[in-house]
């Protein structure tokens, strides 16, 4: 797939829930794209559907009305097992939280994608980026053994494992400081780049946007720009 | 290759052994649940299963016997010749040996003496087994005599014990009291000198082969010399005694392996408490690796694996020390500690380890079915 070409599409997408007083509205006919070498930052209050809309884009939620297309295929009917293929070899995740196994090593976070597939082994990869991350001298590391700024470096590596398309990432400096915050921007820069995906990010933070190609902006559910 | 090595090329099982080594205190207690319910089951089991044998041990002997004594009806008291001569033309593949009874008093020189039956027998071999010198199959001239008795009165193989007022040198000394039978002290003597001048035989006893064609000989001999309102011949066999010990014991086998059984029922409802704990736990990270693109079944698979790691853990440790309690029961019950592993009572371990990891698999299935079928934004939220 050339650069520049689009890897997710949103189709006028609406997400309701129903909840004790009665439907929420989360996301209302939302138009969304990210392509390749790209980075997307989507911004805007809290609640105003940024983390719906990210979870729509991840496959990990469907939604009510509209379509989801990923590298061209409709994906809006596919089954969970069908989710789960898609997730696993064209979506990478950083989380706010990092979200590391505490009970693996940094070499073991990484290769936890590729884990369950015994017939390729992902060691060297895993090694080589977190090596590119600035992690090589941390691979036999637990993540309780880790900074904060290393452990989303290791999550970062992860989320890279299985070579996917599209990585991403909710707040992924909400729980790092101002200077940690700035390198792991730099790392999904590099990335963007080196691996040729798309980047997308959910966040309220002014010092993710001066890294972005592209800002979105939620507001109640809607795109506002 | 090392232990981790191998557990590697098994994603879950590796996965499974990290988390339960996440909190050891938690695994450490479901394991000893399984322990306790292992030894439990096993040791229980042993103890019937030595209980059984030695049962077979003491009733062994007596199994292959018919005894027939003179019936209610029958106008002499005994067993008649031409009777003893009709027992013999039926009974094709056993020993038939007529016996005498009687008592008397032994006396020493030196003023000991002691009440003791004594049986008049043809074939002493058949009957008796020797701890010294010998059983003659034609016992003529000589007395067996009870070790026991011999001891108490300071007799030996060759010295002479008086009855009837004859004097009878020791042959042979026999075990005493092994099983059911009349047991105590018994002077065996040749048949003709005891109860001289009798026509009849006190009692007969035919040796079997096994108990099974003993039973087909008391019934044979039954229709033979009986009927519904004249009982000619007594006829009885321990075949049936045995039966109904073994009937016993193994009522009694299931009884106990039952409340065994509780036991181990309870420690997998700890595991499905302990899973379900742990799997609500670590709903967020069951919810991660569902985002990353781990599939339902391989986490069905990681968290089932944790399961039987607790059974297998549990099974060995309780395997390993059921034997333990089995070398003492068999010790004290069967009076040889290396019985315990014979499979009659090694099946119990067996069993136990067996019925641990299944036990303890069945109750991770629903955790594990249930963390896996969690949609994953839910179980991302935590």
């Amino acid at each position: 797939m050339a650069p520049g070409v689009t890897v997710v599409q949103l189709t006028n997408v609406t997400k309701r829930y129903q909840s004790g007083e009665g439907t929420i509205e989360a996301l209302s006919g939302v138009d969304f794209h990210a392509d390749r070498g790209e980075m997307v930052t989507v911004i805007g209050p809290s609640g105003s559907g940024k983390s719906t809309m990210l979870n729509v884009i991840g496959l990990l939620d469907t939604p009510t009305e509209g379509t989801v297309q990923l590298k061209g295929t409709d994906v809006t009917e596919f089954t969970e097992d069908e989710l789960t293929e898609e997730r696993r070899s064209v979506i990478g995740f950083v989380f706010q939280d990092f979200h590391l196994l505490p009970m693996l090593t940094a070499t073991e976070n990484v290769e936890l994608p590729s884990m369950w597939d015994t017939d390729v082994d992902r060691r060297d990869r895993a090694v080589d980026l977190l090596q590119r991350v600035g992690l090589g001298d941390r691979l036999e590391h637990t993540p309780d053994e880790l900074s904060g700024g290393q452990r989303q470096r290791v999550a970062i590596a992860r989320a890279l494992i299985n070579e996917p398309d599209i990585v991403l990432a909710d707040e992924p400096t909400g729980n790092l400081d101002r200077d940690t915050g700035e390198t792991i921007l730099e790392e999904l820069t590099a990335l963007k780049t080196n691996e040729d995906v798309a980047i997308v990010a959910v966040t309220h933070d002014d010092q993710l946007v001066a890294y972005t190609d592209r800002v979105v902006e939620l507001v109640d559910g809607e795109v506002s720009s | 290759m090392s232990g981790t090595d191998f557990l590697w090329r098994f994603p879950s099982a590796k996965m499974a052994w990290r988390n339960l080594g996440r909190n050891r205190i938690r695994t450490a207690l479901a394991t000893l649940g399984v322990v306790i319910g292992v030894i439990a089951i096993a040791s229980l089991g042993m103890t019937g299963a030595a209980l059984q044998q030695q049962a077979d041990t003491n009733l062994g002997s007596l199994t292959n016997e018919v005894s027939v004594s003179g019936g209610a009806d029958s106008d002499v008291d005994g067993v008649t010749a031409a009777q003893l001569d009709d027992i013999e033309s039926v009974v094709v593949d056993g020993t038939v040996v007529p016996q005498r009874s009687d008592a008397t008093t032994l006396s020493t020189r030196s003023g000991d003496s002691q009440r003791v039956t004594v049986t008049g027998v043809t074939d002493a071999a058949a009957l008796y087994e020797t701890s010294a010198g010998q059983a003659p199959e034609r016992l003529r001239t000589g007395a067996l005599l009870t070790d026991d008795t011999a001891s108490d009165l300071g007799l030996e193989i060759g010295d002479p014990v008086e009855y009837d007022d004859r004097l009878y040198r020791i042959v042979g000394l026999i075990e005493s009291d092994s099983g059911f039978g009349p047991g105590g002290s018994e002077l065996v003597l040749p048949i003709d000198a005891v109860a001289e001048g009798d026509a009849e035989y006190d009692s007969v006893t035919i040796l079997a082969e096994d108990g099974a064609s003993a039973t087909a000989i008391a019934d044979t001999l039954e229709a033979e010399f009986n009927d519904e309102d004249d009982e000619e011949l007594s006829v009885s066999s321990f075949a049936s005694a045995q039966e109904d010990v073994d009937n016993f014991l193994n009522t009694l086998n299931l009884a106990l392996l039952g409340i065994g059984s509780i036991s181990l029922v309870v420690a997998s409802v700890a595991i499905l408490n302990v899973m379900l704990m742990s799997t609500v736990e670590r709903r967020g990270e069951i919810g991660v690796l569902r985002a990353v693109g781990i599939r339902r079944g391989e986490v069905l698979r990681m968290i089932l694996a944790e399961a039987a790691f607790l059974g297998v853990l549990g099974g060995i440790v309780g395997g390993v020390l059921s034997i333990g309690v089995g070398l003492v029961v068999f010790d004290v019950l069967a009076g040889d500690r290396l019985l315990v592993f014979g499979w009659p009572s090694a099946r119990y371990v067996v069993g136990g380890f067996g019925f641990a990891v299944g036990a303890s698999v069945l109750s991770g299935l629903y955790p594990a079915w249930k963390a896996a079928n969690d949609p994953p934004v839910e179980a991302l939220r935590g």
